[in-house]
């Protein structure tokens, strides 16, 4: 399996919707570059910057990220290998929706951030 | 500090009992340990190796262990190069005039927190309070303990005896009526607690892991608390336990394929995030300032010796949810932070064993813990050594002691040896019969003790 098919498969395990080159349009979604994807887990990684506010992709009840495929690695190795001389001040890992277990231990999702993420594939 | 975090004797008996009593307790915690003790075997079991993940791991923190002063001042100095403000706290009380002093200086009054069980450990909350300033747990579970007026009862899950059902009574107190429903409770709290991430002065957080490296904080959350606490609020103070050290981030990247499915079974938990000084030129979030608080607190007390492999702990949870006693005692049985196996080892070495003498023994011995640490500290193993300190410095019960030096004397000499197997196997079958012994008896049945030793010797 290639790393893009790899990514697609484990990022709809986490909870992302995933898409091969159309944006979905969806009315008050954050929107987000990811500087990288992470085959093994489906995560996306957004570095904090002037265009990538921290906060932005957990104000909204959805969160829209934009990976480029060249940008997927294997996982958290290649990641750490990767950013080692060009570290952000503010580097998150994403990996699927908002949830929390904290009642009962059962699966709520949206709690403080975003209830549904996606992720959109480009060339 | 010390006294809050004591256990006295007859106090884990007394809560264990009164947990015992409670139907729905023991229903809460019986559902809410089964599904990630399951979900984590699962992911265990999905790694390609996990026995060699483990022993990388071990092998990681270990080292860590042993040289820990030198990591500490690799941190301190690459945080100082990012922007970040490091003070190195020896205390509990150290550490709270140093974050007190910082929310002065700012003149806050109210601070946001993610879930940091460090900072129940200082009692942070109360000595914020103490100066005027609030504060508001965001984490979801420590939101209701908070709501409640009580302490934590697992450390990765702080409100797990709680019922849909209690936590919506807590939620209607003084206002309106929210439904037991899990959707309701989680939209209540997002529309209460979005407010004091934007409003709050101060974001205090904990550390999952601290990279000596980078001088980055690595925090990991499912809800996205630590990931507002850290870009609204104008400072971030982050809370770190000396040990949480890592290396290289090449290390990090081992430890935090455990961290997650250990805790819950994802592969990662929703954010993980590495943040390295203040807000950077041209950004428009993010603190403008950043203080690092390393605390010590009693944990230089485990450096030297057999115990050091307790500083190995990624608090994971892991042990808390297969351990059989913490599933029926509860976690206010240990005390009002740690609980479970975790909790039973770190306890008594932080505040010394003397004020906590019944943890060493809130366990069975059966293995599970130290079987489903991630990083392969042999939790059980350490409760025995504590309890032969608790025997050796004289802190075990009179009768106790003298109970075993009976026996020690007895079994060293063939003659009372040979006559207390034989006492042993006449009362074997007179206790089932009556007396204290005949309730223990139904349902059990024991191996009868054989003739042995002296069949042998009259064959030779």
């Amino acid at each position: 399996m290639s790393l893009v098919e790899a990514f697609a498969a484990n990022a709809t395990t986490a909870g992302f919707h995933v898409h091969r080159g159309d944006q979905p349009q969806i009315e008050g979604a954050a929107v987000s570059q990811a500087s990288f994807g992470l085959a093994d887990t489906g995560s996306v990684v957004l570095f904090a910057s002037p265009e990538e506010p921290r906060a932005r992709h957990l104000l909204t009840q959805v969160h829209v990220s934009v990976l480029r495929e060249r940008g997927i690695l294997p996982g958290l190795h290649e990641l750490f290998e990767a950013v080692a001389h060009d570290f952000p001040g503010a580097l998150t890992i994403v990996t699927g929706p908002s949830t929390s277990g904290d009642i009962e231990q059962r699966l709520v999702v949206g709690v403080h951030g975003p209830r549904e993420v996606h992720v959109v594939l480009v060339p | 500090v010390r006294a809050f975090l004591a256990q006295p004797a007859d106090r884990f008996r007394a809560t264990a009992r009164e947990a015992l009593a409670d139907a729905r307790m023991q229903e809460a915690i019986d559902s809410g340990t089964f599904r990630p003790r399951q979900s984590r075997i699962d992911s265990w079991q999905a790694l390609p190796d996990v026995e060699e993940l483990r022993e990388r791991a071990h092998a990681i923190r270990m080292e860590t262990v042993e040289n820990l002063d030198r990591y500490v001042d690799e941190f301190a100095a690459a945080a100082r190069a990012a922007g970040a403000h490091v003070h190195l706290a020896a205390t509990a009380e150290d550490a709270c005039a140093y974050v007190t002093d910082v929310c002065r200086r700012r003149g806050a009054r109210l601070v946001a927190k993610a879930k940091s069980m460090l900072s129940e450990e200082i009692q942070l909350n109360a000595a914020l309070a103490a100066i005027g300033v609030e504060a508001v747990e965001c984490d979801l579970g420590e939101y209701v303990m908070q709501l409640a007026g009580e302490h934590p009862t697992h450390i990765l899950a702080p409100a797990l005896e709680k019922t849909a059902v209690d936590i919506a009574e807590l939620f209607s107190r003084g206002g309106d009526a929210v439904e037991p429903e899990l959707e309701a409770l989680a939209d209540e709290a997002r529309r209460r607690l979005r407010g004091v991430f934007e409003t709050a002065d101060v974001g205090v957080t904990g550390a999952n892991f601290a990279v000596a490296e980078t001088g980055s904080i690595c925090l990991v959350t499912n809800e996205g608390n630590g990931g507002l606490v850290t870009a609204l609020p104008p400072v971030h103070v982050a809370l770190v336990g000396m040990e949480r050290m890592v290396p290289r981030l090449a290390n990090l990247a081992i430890l935090l394929q455990l961290l997650a499915r250990s805790a819950s079974g994802q592969s990662l938990s929703s954010y993980t995030r590495l943040l390295t000084g203040p807000r950077r030129d041209g950004e428009h979030d993010g603190p403008e300032e950043v203080y690092v608080v390393i605390i010590d607190n009693g944990r230089t007390n485990l450096r030297t010796g057999r115990y050091k492999e307790m500083l190995a702990c990624i608090r994971c949870g892991a042990c808390l949810n297969v351990c059989p006693v913490y599933r029926k005692a509860g976690g206010s049985s240990y005390g009002p932070v740690y609980s479970g196996p975790m909790g039973a080892v770190l306890v008594p070495l932080l505040v010394g064993l003397e004020h906590a003498p019944s943890l060493p023994h809130a366990s069975s011995l059966c293995g599970a813990c130290s079987a489903a640490c991630p990083v392969k500290i042999p939790l059980h193993e350490l409760l025995l050594d504590l309890r032969r300190d608790l025997a050796g410095r004289g802190i075990a019960s009179r009768a106790e002691r003298i109970a075993f030096q009976i026996w020690s004397l007895a079994w060293s000499r063939p003659r009372p040896y040979r006559a207390s197997t034989t006492a042993a196997r006449l009362l074997q079958r007179l206790a089932a019969l009556a007396g204290p012994g005949r309730r223990w008896a139904v349902g059990r049945a024991l191996p009868r003790l054989r003739r042995r030793y002296r069949d042998r010797r009259d064959t030779r």
